[in-house]
């Protein structure tokens, strides 16, 4: 009986040490491993989702490619996704969730330049590293912002590659520049406008237009009667692009269209009364996404295309630039971390600023110690908005 | 000019159909509705999705949108407005059926999406067509139509009567032994089924777009007070002015003010003449 | 609403009273000190908007036209010409005031719906004025709004400025909703026609109603500028609107506390359910109809029900006890007379 006990006991008391054992192992690991939490802001659902949605699967991607590659130096990557609906009240509030309750490492996003402007002071105040995607210049800025670097273009960078196209490639000199009245149209056409004054060109015609306006035939008209002999549209609402293109074609008007990239976008081309209506139209874009003279992508596109199509249903139907943003927003924190060896702010900051020549999918990025946006003009080109296919494009005539 | 003048029309014709609607709803309840604008939503997007992606014919196309505007008309009397009208609270309508227009919109929203999708051409035409293009033609024949057939209704049929005698006093029309709710309850289907149609006919002006309904109820409204709230003459009219004098501004002044000069419009209107254009003086029942 | 102060609702009101001025100090962390300075910064606008909706009727769906102004006046001021920020507050609300008489001057002689969709086209046409006046406004792009000076340029400091000036503004409402100017209000909401007949001149208070809650409006958004630390005009979309609303319907109307209530419940609750934020303004509106068809005199009335169960009921018996004897004699004298 008495041996029994004993028996009974030992066994308990090695159960109770193995179980000890385990739990110390556990705890041992999870500091070795604890997660790296990235914040990822993005607008899945409101007015402005399609980039989001597309952006958000490039990010989706990348966090599980590394995940089962093992991890950034052993640590797994946790992402938080918040989807923001574009709100910016309701993008501060998730930001300082995401910054002061969960404690993120990094914050990628937000999607819309509005709600960036509003979240970037606030992540700088808690001094964490901000992977910004939206183009308005102002987001950037190594004073005020140290911790903010750009993947994205910025938007005069956009305008930039437009504007010299409309004027030393197609040689057109009178410009009737179109804004919607929106935040990001009428900012945008302002820098349009300011641009093409710095190239020596006054715009003949430039115009604010609500971007639900049912009907443009009287702004097309009068850019037409003040001798317009290029349209440049900045906006990123597609109904008034679909209405701009159509007018256009309605008025047998044969004037190049040149603008914001979302001319090209696959939405414009439903709205089309004909499908021709997108000849001769011409939009800023990305040398990433651009087909050679031999028909082919970039390698990296390609390969992470390849790599993707399965999850993105086999068609790909949106902008495939949208992806590949998305999917380097997490390897350039990937590529940081590991250079700097840790994910502490300021280490990342030094490896961010020493990084030159990184090869992304969407971007070849270098960021300096003054220099914020990563994004290089030789990644810019522009691009024939008909010739989509898996959404990429064919070069603009040179 | 001339083009300017007609798509100016055009969308004129829109706020009036929606003015219309309202009037329908008013006539047999003394409710403006939230949800008018959103009718014609309706009527745009299901009008494209039974078109474009089901393939239906337009005529069926027209009546598949009449239908879910008339349904959506029903749900919004029996929901919105039925259990509020016996309450002694004034203007509860106006917290029902704003709830019932916000989660349409946003319904939709999630459903359709949130980008404006390609409404289907109906009659076969060039699209170099000009100022005889139908999607200014549609909606301008529409109206018409429209203001033609409730004269029709009002004047020379029973029913229209009985809305007539309803909207003159509803307890004497009770107490005439009319049924008022069930007249009611035909005043809202009839009132969905025309915003739909207003939608369908002019959804190649809009798009199918599931945000023009909130736009819509405040033009349409603004047309409504100015021609005068009741009167389907005074619907037409202001909205067809407000359509062209919105289209001028605009061509005049550019995109950046077009809202701030409408609502000046309806608060010089209101100003001047409370009643609207057409409206009559209501003698306050005290 | 209930006036009378029982014992119980003193103790309520002072253990509520220190748990806000001590929140900073046990709060979890800075997320969810920002959400109470949001819900501070919106509660001060629907306590002056609450006098407009819940107390004389007016349906103003609109009032975010206003804090709009507020914001980029207090943008304006204190960021760009770089004024002190507690008096650049005081001007936001001056300014908030103004348009709030030049808002409600030809707008309160309209009728109920007349008076909301004027309202809506006022925010409407606010947010296209900032567009436009880019030199002042910023345009698209928004201006940055620096913080408040000390002693309140920390997260805790601004939040007891919030709390202060909120604690201020409710006093004051609720000092205007017990006396007769309150009970005024409520009577030009119940019937407009009555009110007159009694000698209220309708024009008058609610024009002065109005104009209060344009500078409570204007405050407000001198301080969400300040909590935000960036406007641009997509900050103060409708929807905006169409929430304070919401807040004080679903609260209850001509009542404080329920308000009150409703803005935490509706400020708190979306960052608290993920799948609420998917369903957005549906919910809003949901959550209206449910409100106004099921209980339309609000939360408030919820509480007042439930407060009534709990309440350990005193009923007061009165034991009569018949005078027999004398009961007997007056019978016998009736009988003998």
């Amino acid at each position: 009986m008495k041996e029994r006990m004993l028996r009974v006991g030992i066994v308990r008391a090695l159960a109770a040490a193995g179980v000890l054992a385990a739990s110390g192992l556990i705890s041992q690991t999870a500091l070795a491993e604890e997660p790296i939490k990235i914040g990822w802001l993005s607008s899945l659902t409101g007015p402005l989702s399609s980039a989001a949605v597309a952006e958000n699967q490039g990010v989706q991607y990348a966090v599980e490619e590394i995940n089962k590659a093992g991890g950034i130096n052993g640590r797994q990557i946790e992402l938080l996704t918040r989807d923001t609906a574009g709100d910016p009240t309701k993008a501060v509030n998730f930001a300082q969730q995401l910054l002061f309750r969960d404690k993120v490492n990094f914050i990628i996003g937000p999607v819309n330049s509005g709600e960036s402007l509003a979240t970037g002071p606030i992540a700088a105040k808690a001094g964490v590293p901000n992977i910004v995607i939206g183009s308005i210049d102002e987001l950037t800025d190594s004073k005020k912002f140290p911790l903010a670097f750009r993947a994205i273009n910025t938007n005069t960078q956009w305008i930039k590659s437009a504007n010299d196209y409309a004027l030393d490639v197609l040689k057109r000199k009178k410009v009737a520049v179109i804004g919607d009245t929106s935040g990001y149209g009428t900012s945008s056409a302002k820098t349009a406008a300011e641009l093409l004054k710095k190239a020596g060109v006054e715009p003949v015609y430039s115009a604010l237009v609500d971007p639900n306006k049912t009907d443009l035939s009287d702004e097309i008209s009068k850019a037409r009667a003040a001798g317009a002999d290029v349209l440049m549209p900045w906006s990123a609402a597609t109904g008034l692009l679909g209405r701009l293109l159509n007018t256009r074609g309605n008025m047998q008007w044969d004037v190049p269209v040149v603008g914001h990239p979302a001319l090209m976008a696959l939405p414009i081309k439903e709205l089309l009364n004909k499908p021709e209506y997108w000849d001769g139209v011409y939009a800023a874009g990305y040398v990433s996404t651009t087909y050679g003279t031999d028909g082919k992508l970039p390698e990296r596109t390609q390969a992470l295309m390849d790599a993707m199509r399965p999850k993105l249903g086999g068609e790909i139907n949106f902008t495939f630039w949208w992806v590949a943003l998305g999917y380097d927003t997490v390897k350039v924190i990937e590529h940081a971390v590991k250079k700097a060896g840790s994910t502490e702010p300021k280490a990342f900051q030094a490896a961010m600023e020493s990084t030159t020549g990184l090869d992304g999918v969407y971007a070849t990025y270098s960021w300096g110690p003054d220099q914020r946006n990563g994004f290089p003009d030789s990644g810019m080109v522009v691009n024939r908005a008909n010739t989509f296919k898996d959404g990429s494009f064919e070069l603009a005539p040179q | 000019m001339l083009l300017v003048i007609v798509s100016g029309l055009a969308v004129g014709a829109l706020y009036a159909a929606t003015a219309l609607v309202y009037n329908v709803m008013f006539s047999t309840s003394k409710v403006l509705s939230v949800t008018t604008g959103h009718l014609c939503m309706l009527g745009g997007v299901f009008g494209a999705w039974l078109v474009s992606d089901l393939g239906v014919p337009s005529v069926l196309g027209l009546a598949g949108a009449a239908l879910v505007g008339a349904a959506f008309g029903f749900l919004t009397e029996i929901v919105a407005i039925r259990r509020v009208l016996s309450r002694p609270v004034e203007h509860l309508w106006l917290l029902t059926t704003l709830a019932m227009a916000t989660m349409v919109q946003q319904a939709v929203g999630l459903w359709w999406g949130t980008e404006p999708r390609p409404f289907p051409r109906l009659i076969p035409q060039d699209f170099s067509a000009g100022v005889m293009d139908q999607k200014y033609w549609l909606p301008i024949v529409t109206v018409i139509v429209m203001v033609l057939g409730l004269e029709f209704f009002y004047r020379r049929t029973m029913y229209g009567k009985v809305f007539v005698a309803m909207s003159e006093d509803v307890f004497a029309a009770q107490a005439r032994g009319i049924a008022t709710s069930r007249v009611r309850s035909l005043s809202y289907v009839i009132a969905g089924a025309l915003g739909a149609v207003a939608g369908f006919a002019a959804g190649q002006l809009t798009f199918a777009f599931f945000a023009v309904g909130h736009g819509l109820t405040l033009y349409g409204f603004i047309a409504l007070a100015a021609g005068g709230l009741g009167s389907n003459v005074g619907a037409l009219v202001g909205g067809l002015a407000l359509g062209l004098f919105s289209t001028f501004a605009t061509y005049f002044f550019g995109g950046e003010y077009q809202q701030t000069i409408a609502v000046g419009l309806l608060i010089v209107v209101l100003l001047l003449k409370p009643e609207g254009i057409f409206g009559q003086r209501q003698v306050r029942a005290v | 609403m209930t006036n009378t102060r029982s014992p119980a609702g003193s103790a309520g009101l002072l253990a509520g009273g220190v748990a806000l001025a001590t929140l900073p100090l046990w709060v979890g962390d800075f997320y969810q000190l920002h959400l109470a300075q949001l819900i501070g910064v919106y509660w001060i606008l629907i306590v002056g908007l609450n006098l407009v909706v819940g107390f004389t009727g007016q349906l103003s769906i609109g009032h975010v036209g206003l804090l709009a102004i507020g914001a980029y006046t207090f943008a304006f001021l204190a960021g760009t010409h770089e004024l002190n920020p507690l008096f650049a507050i005081a001007i936001a609300g001056v300014i908030g005031g103004l348009c709030g008489l030049l808002l409600g001057l030809p707008s309160l002689r309209l009728p109920g719906f007349y008076f909301a969709m004027t309202t809506m086209a006022f925010s409407l046409i606010v947010t296209e004025l900032t567009l436009a006046q880019d030199e002042i406004t910023g345009g698209g792009i928004g201006l940055a709004v620096p913080g408040v000076s000390a002693p309140f340029d920390t997260p805790d400091g601004l939040y007891w400025l919030i709390l202060i000036v909120g604690g201020l503004v409710t006093w004051l409402t609720w000092n205007v909703s017990r006396c007769m100017w309150g009970r005024s209000l409520i009577a030009i909401r119940d019937s407009e026609i009555t009110a007159m007949a009694v000698g209220i001149s309708l024009f008058r208070a609610k024009l002065i109603v109005f104009v209060f809650s344009g500078v409570t409006a204007g405050v407000a958004g001198a301080l969400f500028a300040s909590l935000q630390s960036y406007i641009t005009p997509d900050t103060f979309v409708f929807e905006l609107g169409l929430f304070f609303f919401v807040c004080i319907i679903i609260g209850g109307r001509g009542s404080i506390l329920g308000p009150f209530i409703g803005t935490i419940i509706l400020t708190a609750l979306p960052e608290l359910v993920a799948p609420l934020a998917k369903l957005g303004n549906f919910f809003y509106g949901l959550t209206l109809l449910a409100v106004v068809l099921l209980i339309p005199e609000g939360l408030q009335r919820l509480f007042e029900v439930l407060a009534e169960k709990l309440r350990p009921r005193r009923i007061e018996s009165h034991v009569v006890t018949p005078d027999l004897t004398r009961l007997a004699a007056a019978i016998r004298e009736g009988q003998s007379s």
